[in-house]
């Protein structure tokens, strides 16, 4: 049996990696990336937790943020896409302004 | 099982390290992918098989063939060579990190499991589909047909942003530096003044004629030495 303990520890390595990775890169896509990483680190620890306390409203809660996590993905490079077209730039630091 | 969770752990943040350390972004995509896969093996160590399944279906399969499709659409590839205009970014984002892995740590070293483990995992039978579909159908119930309306919105969401609107040829985007060889390329009449010929040279995407006007490029850098020259004197 792995202990939970150890698994807690491989999730906060995976989430400060993706915060690192979501501050630091500077390319729209790449920021995407880490956010994926962030939201892998909260899925194991909800696995974790649902094996630590017998209980599979975790594993559901876990497909729930997956279904979510594809409509965000979806939605997001589309985004990406849209603003590639007007601004041909996928650095998010051209999209300082809030105007169109 | 320890030294195979070990292992996958590894197999982990080595894939993270590649995520957001790679230059390529097709490399960081795919380093990605190894992560969600070493992720799925470990969902199974820990009795949830269905999830495992679904881990490696819908991320690693259709959520990363999105990303790959659309970083090799818009050629996002290549880095982006600019400067973060955040001061100190890097340092900010080590410490946020510190803070967060600070905090885990603390939970992880207090942390105590409510339950004998062994009888805590054996009441997951597996994680099966069998008793996870009867938990999403029952208690999970409304989340579900919510995420169902959510996925809608999004499909609809995504058609409606990549449309093409029917614009007229002037409004058209710009593609300024996207294209160095097409920008760089000046017109014929500006063929013979140094600055031109100079630029010419130190462009990443000669234009094949520029061979014939190495010499003009020799004779006008001759002149603009002798004007230097004339200007010291």
């Amino acid at each position: 049996m792995i202990p939970t303990a150890a698994v807690l520890a491989l999730s906060a390595i995976l989430f400060s990696i993706g915060l690192v990775g979501a501050m630091v890169r500077r390319t729209a896509v790449m920021v995407f990336l880490s956010v994926e990483l962030m939201l892998n680190a909260a899925n194991l620890l909800l696995v974790a937790f649902a094996r630590a306390w017998g209980d599979l409203v975790a594993q559901s809660a876990v497909f729930i943020v997956m279904t979510l996590a594809a409509a965000e993905v979806a939605i997001g490079l589309a985004i990406i896409v849209a603003i590639f077209r007007k601004r041909v730039s996928t650095n998010v630091d051209d999209l300082a302004e809030l105007r169109g | 099982m320890l030294i195979l969770f070990a292992i996958f752990a590894l197999l982990i943040i080595s894939g993270a390290l590649v995520t957001i350390l790679a230059q390529n972004a097709v490399h960081a995509a795919l380093g990605l992918v190894g992560t969600l896969l070493s992720l799925a093996v470990v969902y199974v160590m820990l009795e949830a098989h269905f999830i495992a399944s679904v881990q490696v279906i819908v991320y690693a399969g259709a959520i990363m063939v999105l990303f790959l499709f659309v970083i090799m659409l818009l050629d996002a590839a290549r880095p982006v060579k600019s400067e973060n205009p955040i001061p100190f970014v890097n340092e900010i984002a080590g410490g946020a990190a510190a803070l967060v892995s600070g905090a885990m740590v603390f939970l992880v070293v207090n942390y105590k499991d409510p339950k004998p483990l062994e009888a805590a995992a054996a009441a997951l039978q597996g994680g099966a589909p069998g008793p996870v579909g009867e938990n999403l159908f029952t208690q999970f119930l409304l989340p579900f047909e919510a995420v169902s309306i959510v996925l809608l919105v999004a499909v609809v969401g995504a058609v409606a942003l990549v449309q093409r609107p029917e614009t007229k040829d002037e409004e058209l985007p710009e593609y300024s530096g996207q294209m160095d060889g097409a920008r760089v390329r000046p017109p014929s009449s500006l063929a013979g003044t140094a600055l031109t010929l100079e630029h010419y040279e130190d462009s990443p995407n000669p234009i094949p004629s520029s061979s014939e006007l190495k010499p003009k490029l020799e004779t006008a850098k001759l002149e603009a030495a002798k004007l230097k020259a004339g200007g010291a004197l």
